[in-house]
């Protein structure tokens, strides 16, 4: 990471280290600001919609890897505010066709060297990644992505009831519930992550290479002439930009439409939900298809949940009662131990659903507005991988081979990608 | 001064215990003392205490130890969000101990110290505090990379919380549905108020209410307020159409009123939750008081004035010796009077209304002393503080209102945005009398009621926020949130480096996300970021309060855990006959008897019986149908005599293979449509959608009658013989029931029976319908009249084994979310020339792509090989070329058969190509050129 | 929990009903090509606003509503049978 002049008060300190933190404390100076204000400009190279961390994530790939010095994110919001802010943040690259199993994979090594990269501890926590089968059908997907995994170099088997209850020992294994576990998917490089760090981290190291961040920017229009992006309206002024890429998660459509592009999405909000902490018991992330229930227990030792988005489209992220009831049913039929655990809080982010389940990044038919959108509810984990690609495609205007198969024309060429069977809990 | 003794356990104690004698307000019961464990030694409580009151009452200062730096705490708000209170009560973690009440014999131990309360090791942590202010971790731990998992445990230990025991037993909860025209949500004044009237004017009422008795902060009051307590409590009693709830809470408001309650009065159930659609809602929570941010504002010692009062009056405990009291309101003053009405030396009362500044708290473990703005130090070992309240907006912020600050009373109020059948009233509203509040309440009550219907609206009384000083901390640094341990020096730094946005330095440091759930924590937070930055607290807005509004158990949220099971009529023979079951979707099948390869060798020898009632079945009757059955097949239909069935795939408007099976015709208008026992319910779906959204003018019924069939195939070559016995009024010759065609008749005397000639195994089989009812006479008798036949039942797993020598897929097994006809190799079954039908113009695109993949049969070179299902078949070093979908051992041809998709330019028979299984070992298969491995001619089926 | 005003039954939980999607008109099979039918197959309106969607009371009467709902406060200010030329 390149360093860049404190403009605090005290010692100039720029690299966080165990060094750095005695040092402040001792001295009790400030740090630097992790990333600084600007006045907009009126131009840029390229405008990135959206300070998640597929926004934060390219523009940062774009300066540190390609050299790009007038770079703009915006978001209407903070940084982070969006799905980024509002996951489970569970990273795992256990999926199922081999095109999705390479990108995650990216994205998984990506984030093993990430705090070392950006200077920013992201609390990457490698913990092992259950995915539970519960009918012989289950078991062949979890047998078809392990395989697939295998040949892409990715660490992921089939282990049976024994040796998932040695992993989970809170887990009921027994044969006598209602939805027996026959087997499960072990991947033991997925884990969790701090997506906040993540978030700030991509967000601290762009801003020092000199990208800008704007916050509380909302995009208002996209100005297209003669089939290409000229610029964007925001609500702070009017901006020109060559290249415009579309990273948001939530309002892709609404981003899309603006440039006259439109896309294969619907947008369902997804629900979390948190518990009080308790004494570490858990420390594989654990996930049910079948009971369409997902677990993890963080470092503050409470438990986070997902399931499924919710059943309808909707923009609300208001939360529904359904979504703690189903969640806590099928939680206690893993785990029936903890029923005197509290959930402590509910929220919910905006999941933008494409026809296979797998998302669209690259060109579209206006020239200039690159989308990185359609992420469904595995957005978090290839932020890295997504950041990367669209920064190469941005810079070069070539499709890197990593994400081609993601493209917005596969949908009239019939090239689905289906990632139905390893997305994520029952869609 | 306070005298100080030691305790055998160690925890400090105030001289001369610490009840007092009887207070008129007063919820324990001194008829029923009672003793309970804490931290191993034995305590006294009477009935009516809670937790923390009998403890405080035993002179313990020290309840539990801090998040972060393990700081001692004690009783701080004596309610349900007491930061300093939380302990765990047997297998039950993180119990609020200032609101649960006590029972005898309780075992009750502090959580987050090790090895005890007293000498807790972690509190080294507070020499190393400025090293590890709020986010340190951040900007640490970040090299070596492969330490992280390391740094991980050492972090892990500082969690707070309690235990959870694998061993736990299994409580008891329940879930309720409601239906109250108004549901109140809170007991204080105004909140009774509102029930009242409501209730007068003829509405259903629930009246929900966080503590174990009515009355909010009456309860606690001087005698005017204790006489109103009474006239209320006497008026609810005696009012019908009201549902008192205790030691309850609302915890959400969800679309249209649809509202949640955890109950925890019922003695039946730990915890329930109750589902209420309420046709309006009154929003009574009060106000919670709110801490001051100064230094030591956390040592045992310092309380609120609300927590002040509530021990004294409640309980009959005095709080401490020697007290100082800082107050910004009269609530703090009537502290004051409390706390000498029970012989505590009030040695200063610091009123901020008049100059006067509190400055720090200091002290060891507790407290020992205060300095004041004035300059002067008072020693004492309890401090009061009144600074102002927090209006807890959550079910008003769910209803979609955004709370407003109202500057002149330093809190923020809920905004005008509320739909009209939420309603506000109490103190959340405004301040006022307890007359005041009872005014409004009651005006709020008849609202809502006529809302439903009943009486006629009061005009409501104004109910302002009073002014009151706005009063956050004071010159020196501390606890912002004392669940997370975080200070406002936290959050000063936080702003500097940039987190200065609520959101973001509410994520960057963890104030409100801690056990309170941002009740005391919010407005300060706002507050101090506001001073950090320079804003308002308008300007800088405040975090959305999420759900749910108190803590509620995931045991209360499963309630029972009821996941039905369906079985078959059939089931009790199954389970005499040890059938193994399988889960398949919401069924319980026998996948075997035992042997299921000797299964298969008695249906290919003899004749065998299975349960196939899972079989999706609908019944279709209309003139309209053959148009419904062209446009959901890919074939034709249009000629289909009656008595004759045809095989039928169903695709997706994008091509892809989305169900298959049977239909036939029945009568005059009247079809029998099979689809698998998986897909059952969508079809029917999927019919439905297309005959009530596209095709409205066809004239089609369709009724669902998979479970009215008890459905099995009887299948071998003596299969027929075994039907005649139990037919007698069908013809079952070959030359009368041919191959594909359907016959109603009675069987084992059982009339209106389906019998169809279909073969999924590849044998002379008849697929029989039996109405449910009979299925396990008929059953019976078939197993009965077959003994001398060899006749078997069979299960899934030979069925399988069968249908895979046949080569028939299984959509979903052998297809998957993106294989088209064409690919599934439908060729022969596609017919394009047909008008209008579900996936045409993707077929025709599908037809003239050349080199796509394709199912096709497959054997391994090596007979005994049987790769397992979904191993994938490989080119090269490691490119997939496609997987084996299906796979078994043949016991009829004594070899493995294959069922797979391959690439494009492998599908020619004949074709090796190679399997990786998932050992890692290579084997090579060929491509057949049928999916029927066996008598591919189908011979043995139309006999 | 949302409150849908079924044709038949009147005001239900959401939960009884299936969520169909947003309506759509859906082009001549035989007249169409590879642009307008993807189109019509994979491209969604998707609007942060009054939308036109179908529901099913699949635990109800078992029949088919159009329902005019805001995706932004989920509040249905119509429904009704659906009428003949939306697509399934």
């Amino acid at each position: 990471m390149k360093g860049r002049a404190g403009n605090g008060h005290g010692p100039p300190v720029q690299r966080y280290s165990a060094l750095s933190l005695v040092r402040h404390g001792l001295t009790k100076g400030d740090w630097p600001k992790v990333w600084r204000t600007h006045e907009l400009e009126r131009s840029y190279d390229v405008v990135v919609i959206g300070a998640g961390v597929h926004g934060l994530a390219t523009a940062y790939y774009l300066a540190a890897n390609h050299g790009a010095r007038r770079v703009a994110v915006v978001d209407k919001g903070y940084v982070g505010g969006g799905g980024s802010g509002r996951n489970t943040a569970i990273v795992r690259s256990n999926y199922l066709t081999p095109e999705g199993v390479r990108f995650y994979d990216r994205s998984v090594r990506l984030y093993q060297s990430l705090a070392a990269d950006l200077n920013f501890n992201i609390m990457f926590a490698q913990r092992g990644h259950l995915t539970l089968a519960h009918n012989d059908g289950s078991i062949r997907t979890m047998r078809w992505r392990a395989e697939v995994n295998k040949l892409e170099g990715i660490d992921s088997e089939v282990i049976g009831p024994d040796e998932i209850k040695k992993l989970v020992p809170f887990m009921d294994t027994s044969a006598h519930t209602r939805y027996p576990i026959l087997g499960a998917l072990y991947h033991p490089p997925g884990g969790i992550v701090r997506h906040d760090a993540v978030n700030w981290g991509y967000a601290r190291a762009a801003d020092a290479l000199g990208v800008q961040i704007h916050q509380n920017t909302e995009v208002l229009g996209i100005s297209v002439k003669s089939g290409r992006v000229t610029g964007v309206t925001t609500s702070q002024g009017e901006i020109s930009a060559p290249t415009v890429i579309n990273c948001t998660a939530g309002w892709a459509s609404l981003i899309a439409d603006m440039a006259g592009v439109s896309l294969p999405i619907i947008t369902h909000p997804l629900q979390a939900a948190v518990t009080e902490p308790v004494k570490m018991f858990l420390e594989a992330v654990v996930v049910s298809g079948s009971l369409h229930v997902y677990v993890s227990q963080t470092d503050r030792g409470e438990l986070v949940f997902g399931a499924s988005t919710d059943p309808y489209a909707s923009y609300s992220m208001r939360g529904s009662l359904e979504f703690t009831e189903e969640l806590a049913s099928h939680v206690l039929e893993l785990i029936p131990s903890i029923a005197k655990m509290r959930v402590l809080r509910q929220w919910s982010g905006l999941c933008d659903i494409t026809p296979d389940f797998s998302p669209v990044m690259g060109v579209t038919p206006v020239d200039g507005f690159l989308v990185d959108v359609g992420w469904g509810t595995y957005g978090f984990k290839a932020g890295p991988a997504a950041g990367e690609a669209m920064a190469e495609l941005a810079a070069t205007g070539k499709t890197p081979a990593l994400i081609a198969a993601f493209d917005l024309a596969r949908f009239p060429e019939g090239r689905l990608v289906g990632e139905r069977g390893a997305a994520a809990v029952g869609h | 001064m306070s005298g100080v003794m030691w305790r055998p356990r160690g925890t400090r104690v105030s001289a001369g215990g610490a009840r007092v004698g009887p207070r008129p307000g007063e919820v324990i019961d001194r008829a029923k003392p009672f003793s309970f464990s804490w931290e191993g030694a034995s305590y006294r409580a009477f009935e009516g205490d809670t937790i923390a009151s009998a403890l405080v009452a035993s002179g313990v200062r020290v309840i539990s130890r801090s998040f972060k730096y393990h700081r001692p705490r004690g009783i701080m708000t004596a309610s349900y969000h007491d930061p300093g209170c939380t302990v765990q009560v047997d297998d039950e973690p993180n119990v609020r101990g200032a609101h649960r009440r006590v029972l005898p014999g309780m075992v009750v131990n502090s959580q987050n110290s090790w090895p005890s309360l007293r000498l807790d090791i972690f509190a080294a942590n507070q020499v190393v505090a400025p090293f590890i202010g709020a986010g340190f971790y951040y900007k640490t731990f970040i090299k070596p990379q492969r330490l992280w998992p390391y740094y991980e445990k050492v972090l892990q230990r500082f969690a707070a919380g309690g235990r959870v025991d694998s061993e736990s037993a299994h409580a008891r909860y329940d879930k309720r549905y409601a239906h109250p025209e108004v549901l109140v949500a809170g007991g204080g004044p105004a909140g009774i108020a509102a029930a009242l009237a409501a209730a007068e004017a003829g509405a259903r009422v629930m009246l929900v209410e966080e503590e174990y008795e009515l009355g909010g902060h009456l309860r606690w009051g001087g005698q005017e307020e204790l006489d109103l307590l009474r006239q209320l409590r006497d008026a609810v009693a005696g009012q019908e159409g009201i549902e008192v709830l205790t030691n309850s809470a609302v915890t959400g408001r969800y679309d249209d009123n649809w509202i949640a309650v955890v109950q925890r009065n019922n003695p039946h159930v730990v915890e329930r939750l109750i589902k209420a659609r309420a046709k309006s809602l009154v929003v009574a929570p009060g106000l919670i008081e709110r801490p001051y941010v100064f230094e030591g504002n956390d040592l045992p010692g310092v309380m609120l004035s609300t927590a002040a009062r509530r021990l004294v009056n409640l309980y009959a405990v005095k709080p401490g010796m020697r007290a100082v009291v800082f107050t910004a309101n009269d609530e703090g003053l009537a502290a004051a009077d409390d706390l000498q009405s029970v012989g505590v030396d009030v040695v200063r009362v610091v009123d901020a209304r008049s100059g006067g500044r509190l400055v720090r708290a200091r002290g060891g473990r507790v407290l020992s002393a205060v300095d004041l703005g004035d300059g002067s130090s008072v020693e004492c070992d309890l401090l009061v503080t009144a600074v102002g309240w927090t209006a807890p907006t959550l079910l008003t912020n769910m209803a979609g209102d955004r709370p407003i600050y109202a500057e002149h009373a330093a809190r923020f109020v809920p905004g005008l945005n509320l739909p009209p059948n939420v309603l506000v009233t109490g103190g959340i509203a405004g301040d006022g009398s307890p007359d005041q509040l009872v005014a409004h309440g009651r005006a709020t009550g008849t609202l809502a009621a006529a809302t439903s219907g009943h009486g006629s609206p009061l005009e409501l009384p104004a109910l302002e926020p009073a002014d009151h000083p706005s009063l956050f901390r004071s010159s020196t640094h501390g606890f912002v949130d004392f669940t997370e341990d975080i200070s406002s020096k936290d959050i000063f730094a936080a702003a500097k480096e940039g987190y200065d946005s609520v959101e973001l330095v509410k994520r960057y440091t963890t104030a409100t996300m801690g056990q309170a759930q941002g009740k005391l924590e919010t407005l300060n937070t706002v507050a101090v970021l506001a001073a950090a930055t320079g804003r308002t607290i308008e300007e800088t807005g405040t975090t959305v309060w999420r759900p749910p509004h108190v803590p509620i158990s995931l045991g209360a949220l499963a309630g029972r855990i009821l996941e039905p099971v369906r079985y078959s009529p059939m089931q009790p023979w199954h389970e005499s006959h040890r059938a193994r079951p399988i889960v398949a979707g919401l069924w319980i099948r026998p996948e075997h008897y035992g042997d299921a390869a000797g299964e298969v060798r008695n249906v290919r020898e003899n004749v065998g019986i299975i349960d196939v009632t899972p079989l999706g079945k609908l019944d279709l009757r209309g003139p309209d149908v053959p148009r419904l059955l062209n446009f959901l097949y890919v074939n034709k239909w249009s000629k289909l005599d009656i008595g004759a069935v045809r095989y039928g795939v169903m695709c997706n408007e994008d091509g892809v293979v989305l169900d298959d099976g049977v239909t036939g015709h029945l009568g005059p208008d009247r079809y029998f449509m099979s689809t698998t026992s998986s897909g059952a319910a969508a079809v029917y779906e999927w019919i439905e959608d297309w005959l009530q959204t596209a095709f409205l003018d066809w004239q089609v019924h369709v009724t669902p009658v998979t479970s009215a069939y008890a459905s099995m195939n009887v299948a071998g070559p003596k299969s027929r013989e075994l039907l005649s016995r139990v037919v007698s009024d069908v013809d079952l010759s070959p030359e009368a029931f041919a191959y594909m065609n359907v016959r109603t008749g009675t069987i084992a005397g059982i009339p209106e029976c389906l019998m169809w000639r279909i073969g999924f195994t590849g044998e002379l089989s008849f697929e029989i319908h039996v109405p449910a009812g009979y299925g396990l006479e008929v059953w019976e008798a078939l197993m009965d009249e077959g003994r001398d036949l060899g006749v078997g039942a069979f299960g899934l797993e030979a069925q399988r084994i069968m249908r895979l020598e046949k080569g028939h897929f299984i959509v979903g097994q052998d297809t998957d979310a993106v294989t088209q006809a064409y690919r599934a190799g439908l060729d022969w079954l596609v017919k394009l020339d047909k008008d209008d039908f579900v996936g045409k113009p993707e077929l025709v695109w599908e037809s003239q792509r050349e080199g796509a993949s394709r199912l096709v049969g497959l054997q391994p070179i090596d007979p005994n090989v049987v790769p397992p299902e979904a191993s994938q078949i490989v080119s090269g070093a490691s490119k997939i070329e496609g997987r084996i979908t299906s796979s078994r051992y043949s016991p009829t041809l004594g070899r493995s058969i294959c069922l797979g998709i391959v690439s494009g330019h492998l599908v020619a028979p004949g074709t090796v190509v190679t399997i990786q299984l998932p050992d890692g070992a290579l084997v090579a298969a060929k491509v057949m050129e049928h999916h029927a491995h066996f008598d591919h001619e189908g011979t043995r089926l139309r006999g | 929990m949302i409150l849908i005003n079924c044709p038949n039954c009147g005001p239900r939980n959401s939960a009884e009903f299936a969520y169909f999607g947003e309506t759509k008109p859906r082009p001549d099979a035989n007249e169409t090509d590879l642009a307008e039918w993807s189109h019509y197959l994979y491209m969604k309106r998707n609007p942060a606003g009054w939308t036109s969607e179908h529901w099913y009371h699949r635990e109800g009467c078992r029949k088919f509503l159009v329902a005019e709902r805001h995706t932004v406060t989920n509040e249905i200010r119509s429904t009704g049978t659906p009428g003949a030329g939306h697509g399934g």
